[in-house]
């Protein structure tokens, strides 16, 4: 098990030596047992620093956000940061190398080790908890959680309130790292791309697929919670927002008019679907399941479901495995004779 | 195929044709005056590669019933590998919209050179009495 108190010692020694700038950390959050990510500059502050099943947050984000053309430049400029990262973080930061969107030397990666445990589901917690308020949540052994609550003390099975990604998870071990705590350990809580293969099975046998999406895709709000939160979405101009189509004075409604627009801004079905396919295929070969998109989204669309069909699609015709590599070249910019011919006419 | 029967219903297809390959092969059919279902409207592209996912989502949105990508036979192409990337690409983008339940035979990709105006001519032909069998494509259509 990781002591924390090792990460903070970690944390502010490399403050102290002045070996990186500043520190992306998790820290306990102000309302509640979630944790939030904490950005340290300063070799005190090290204490803030927190590791528990409630660190759900792909850090990545924050390396790629605020003026995402400028972040590359000013990491190279502000000196190297340190990141926290766990398994599918760390094969998270390994896309971004493998895009040239940083450098190795900007970032110092601290990896943290899910073993055999992982990070939970608010949900799954609530209902384990049966209407008890969780005030704080820490790793307890065989990968089981211990819960605080307003009336004591509760251990719950970690396979009931894990995330669902947690649970396919066999990758939990950080795969880039400088610093690592704790070790990688066997897993088995369910066969990878479990929930894709039970929802398509069954949607298949009722051919309800589209009833599904339907259904689903009307939910959305298009609020771009599930683009703001990836660490892959750094476009500095997204194909649904044309901010950078400027409207002068003299602009003519025709004009405004007959720019093209990809993707409407409307919600309609239609629309809807446009930016959800959009998105995936964005993601085809560069999503590490670190499933914040479906965690940040208002209206529970299972955007775990699109983004892991693309994942397995990549691993069963092009055996291609995201995030293990950076100097392999990306899913879409590379080919071989076996890729499949036979769909072609 | 000309469509007998002039009630029957008339698919709006769009074709993105290769510049090097596909485009001169439906220039060949012309010339060669074969007769093939009109139903096409061709968008010539610098290469298969270049055709965007948007591309195609996008002339579905704006109401095509079919969507055809044409590029070069593989080793042919102009660029070296961008018919190449254009089949993953087209393969993944295939592979999801049938897993949100569209039909997969919306959205094909065919190999046709400049030299197969009768391929061409028969791809166009076969698509459009598949897309004909399958009627209007109204799931991915913007309601405006």
């Amino acid at each position: 098990m990781i002591s924390i108190d090792d990460i903070r010692a970690k944390a502010k020694d490399l403050l102290d030596s002045g070996a990186v700038k500043a520190v992306i950390g998790y820290g306990r959050g102000t309302a509640g047992y979630m944790a939030r990510p904490v950005f340290l500059s300063r070799p005190e502050e090290a204490e803030e620093l927190t590791w528990d099943p409630s660190c759900v947050h792909n850090l990545a984000l924050y390396l790629t956000e605020g003026g995402k053309c400028q972040s590359s430049k000013n990491l190279a400029e502000n000196g190297p940061v340190a990141i926290f990262a766990k398994g599918c973080d760390s094969r998270g930061l390994v896309v971004l190398l493998q895009e040239n969107y940083l450098r190795r030397q900007d970032i110092h990666v601290i990896g943290l080790s899910c073993e055999d445990g992982g990070v939970l589901d608010e949900y799954k917690l609530a209902t384990a908890l049966d209407g008890r308020t969780a005030l704080h949540v820490t790793f307890a052994d065989h990968g089981d959680f211990r819960v605080t609550t307003r009336d004591g003390e509760v251990r719950v099975k970690a396979q009931e309130v894990l995330a669902d990604r947690c649970l396919e998870c066999r990758t939990a071990h950080p795969v880039i790292h400088d610093t690592l705590f704790g070790e990688a350990q066997p897993r088995a809580f369910k066969d990878p791309f479990h929930a894709l293969t039970a929802f398509e099975a069954e949607a298949k046998a009722n051919g309800t697929l589209w009833a599904f999406w339907e259904k689903t895709m009307e939910r959305c709000i298009r609020c771009y919670a599930c683009r703001s939160v990836c660490p892959m979405c750094y476009c500095d101009e997204c194909v649904v927002d044309s901010i950078q189509m400027a409207v002068a004075p003299d602009t003519t409604p025709e004009e405004k008019a007959n720019r093209i627009k990809w993707i409407e801004r409307s919600n309609t079905n239609a629309d809807t679907f446009g930016y959800h396919l959009v998105r995936a295929m964005h993601l085809a070969g560069r999503c590490v399941d670190c499933g914040e998109c479906e965690r940040v989204c208002p209206v529970n669309i299972p955007l775990r479901l699109l983004n892991t069909k693309l994942e397995k699609e990549a691993l069963d015709m092009f055996d291609y495995r995201v995030g293990f590599d950076a100097d392999k070249p990306s899913l879409v910019s590379s080919f071989n004779d076996r890729d499949p011919n036979d769909f072609i006419r | 195929m000309v469509p007998d029967n002039s009630e029957a219903f008339q698919p709006k297809i769009v074709a993105f044709l290769c510049k090097w390959c596909s485009s001169a092969g439906s220039d060949l059919a012309g010339v060669s005056r074969m007769q093939y279902a009109s139903n096409a409207v061709p968008i010539t592209v610098n290469c298969s590669g270049g055709v965007s996912p948007l591309y195609i989502i996008s002339a579905f949105s704006k109401g095509a019933d079919g969507v055809l990508v044409s590029g070069c036979h593989p080793g042919d192409c102009h660029y070296m590998e961008g018919n190449y990337q254009a089949r993953r690409k087209i393969y993944l983008l295939q592979k999801l919209v049938t897993f949100m339940g569209v039909e997969p035979e919306r959205f094909q990709m065919s190999w046709v050179s400049a030299a197969e105006g009768a391929k061409y001519a028969k791809v166009m032909d076969e698509f459009t009495e598949q897309i004909r069998r399958l009627g209007p494509q109204t799931k991915l259509k913007a309601r405006r």
